[in-house]
């Protein structure tokens, strides 16, 4: 298990970032999803010790959020989202430098860093001032930080922004592997759908500092509803009223094909019926599948 | 730019807790500082009046050698405790330590602000007062190499050059009157750095308000002093605060009559401003309410 949190309550003044939040993280890749404002950022810091809870429980790897922040630190590597580095140094002694603070000793901690370097692709600019580096670069030099001491659980807050497709095709490869193939259990925030489709196993999906759904990917997908594409002839705006009417949502796209979620418990052939029933004709009806996007708009309320 | 060009291995080692967590802080920003050009002709000039006064005190020693040279003017090399007041807390000396500041303490704390590196810091299992201390340390390493190595090396070699320890048996406080003040000194200055870098992510800025507050608060004294001859303006300046204060230190009469003590005052001033703006702004994540 990465982290359990039971009824973690946080606000920021009158703001309520974090609202009765009661969750278990468990091993191996897990997306953090939410809306900005859904409190995302707010949990990561929590489960890093930035931020003290002002109720609720939270521990990591076992280490109490708020006693053992210092275990919690040593055995976690954190990808922040904004570009960090300090001036006047190169990869190799930033990197040594992390790894050194996070408790290895120096010459261990240099040697790692080539190692660290070299797996993120910063191998051949390792000894390049950090001033000189370019966005994608940066990206790498954070990731590379984060694992320099071997954690056991990576969080990684937006790892892709600010990248170009190929190179955010490389960082979300790296991430794979480190997630699959390392032994290191890692968490996620992003707000690219995608990202975190291609690379977790796992989603958590936060809403106004409440948990909105959570749960394995495939399994979201298949419990809480289908959905189906249908193109039909004749009055659709009825139509889509009635099975509506059924308890589906429906979303109507730019070339008439309207996509439906039918609930889970929900027999399809009551469309039919409805489309009987509407006298129109169904000329396409096929199953879809669900893509995160459909899953994130779905536990958030929002198209 | 290809990926793992290596394979991602695990580390066999392990994580120790350190017992001075803040020292590879420490050994960075002196490496940095001892990078940059400016900042090695600055500190080596800042050692020459402790290589003069050094003459001073071998000269005090072979008087009669060099009696031509000092023409009656014996007094100037009488070393006593004032001697070793003239040397820390000499214009020149005080000057070069704000160079030093300006140079290597201004972006100690402004520079981690603009880079966002503070998260990347507490996201190890480093305390805020071990980070802090660690910046610090920078601070007090240049400093003490300018006044309490010096210090104690003018009683050692006084004590060699007169082959006789009558010097110490005549001031057996002075070698803590020089650790003191040296100590005392180089709080104030690392309060005033930290406080300052603290206040803003722009290094030129924190650089300029270093040299700046000290400078213009000695222009301040004078004017007001020339003006209306209070000596409690002094008060106004931080040069002759510290020359206050370091005058109690080697049991002198201070320059200016105003109690020692108001000046003390003034300069623990900074260090309490100094906590506290930066239990404010050190941090993990910037928390915007």
């Amino acid at each position: 298990m990465i982290a359990e949190i039971s009824d973690l309550h946080f606000s920021y003044g009158p703001i309520k970032a974090l609202d009765g939040i009661t969750l278990n993280l468990p091993e191996g890749a897990v997306g953090l999803l939410g809306p900005n404002g859904a409190g995302k950022s707010t949990l990561l810091r929590i489960l890093l010790g930035f931020l003290a809870p002002q109720r609720g429980q939270g521990r990591v790897l076992g280490f109490d959020v708020r006693l053992e922040q210092a275990h919690i630190r040593r055995h976690v590597g954190y990808m922040p989202e904004d570009d960090c580095l300090i001036p006047g140094m190169d990869a190799v002694t930033f990197t040594a430098y992390f790894g050194e603070l996070s408790g290895m000793p120096r010459q261990e901690a240099m040697k790692r860093a080539h190692d660290v370097l070299f797996y993120a692709g910063l191998g051949e600019s390792r000894y390049r001032l950090l001033e000189t580096y370019s966005a994608g670069m940066k990206q790498r030099l954070k990731l590379a930080q984060a694992i320099v001491h071997d954690p056991r659980v990576l969080f990684l807050d937006e790892p892709t922004s600010n990248l170009d497709p190929q190179g955010r095709k490389e960082i979300l490869e790296l991430i794979q592997d480190i997630s699959s193939k390392k032994d290191i259990q890692v968490l996620i925030s992003s707000h690219i759908l995608s990202d975190i489709e291609s690379v977790c196993s796992e989603v958590v999906i936060l809403n106004k500092g409440r948990l909105a759904a959570q749960g394995k990917l495939s399994e979201l997908r298949e419990l809480h509803y289908r959905v189906y594409e249908i193109r039909i002839k004749g009055e659709g705006e009825r139509f889509a009223a009635k099975i509506k009417a059924l308890g589906c949502r429906v979303e109507e796209t730019e070339d008439n094909l309207i996509k439906t979620y039918v609930p889970a418990e929900m027999d399809i052939r009551e469309i039919f019926n409805a489309a009987e029933e509407e006298k129109v004709q169904v000329r396409h009806f096929v199953r879809s599948r669900t893509s995160l996007e459909d899953l994130f708009a779905r536990a958030v309320g929002v198209d | 730019m290809t990926i793992r060009e290596k394979g991602y291995m695990h580390w066999d080692g392990q994580l120790k807790e350190r017992r001075f967590p803040w020292a590879p802080i420490t050994w960075l920003g002196i490496r940095l500082a001892f990078k940059k050009k400016y900042f090695r002709f600055i500190i080596f000039s800042s050692f020459v009046p402790a290589v003069v006064f050094l003459v001073g005190i071998y000269i005090s020693e072979r008087i009669e050698d060099f009696q031509y040279m000092l023409r009656g003017n014996k007094q100037m090399l009488e070393v006593n405790p004032a001697y070793f007041k003239a040397y820390l807390s000499s214009d020149f000396l005080l000057f070069m330590m704000v160079m030093i500041l300006v140079v290597s303490g201004a972006g100690l704390i402004s520079d981690d602000l603009k880079h966002n590196s503070l998260q990347l810091y507490f996201a190890r299992p480093l305390s805020k007062g071990s980070y802090l201390i660690g910046k610090a340390n920078v601070i007090v390493f240049f400093l003490l190499l300018l006044t309490l190595v010096p210090g104690l090396l003018f009683v050692f070699f006084k004590l060699l050059f007169a082959g006789n320890f009558g010097f110490l048996a005549a001031y057996p406080w002075l070698p803590l009157s020089v650790i003191g003040y040296s100590l005392f000194v180089t709080g104030f200055f690392c309060a005033y750095t930290l406080l300052l870098s603290s206040l803003s992510k722009n290094r030129r800025y924190v650089s300029i308000l270093i040299f700046a507050v000290y400078l213009f608060s000695d222009i301040l004294f004078g004017f007001f002093y020339e003006n209306y001859k209070k000596p409690a303006f002094a008060l106004l300046s931080l040069k002759e605060n510290l020359q206050q204060v370091g005058a109690w230190f080697f049991r002198l009469k201070p320059a200016h009559d105003v109690p020692w003590y108001w000046s003390l005052l003034i300069l623990l001033a900074f260090g309490v401003a100094a906590a506290v703006v930066m239990n404010k702004r050190v941090r993990g994540v910037e928390v915007v309410k």
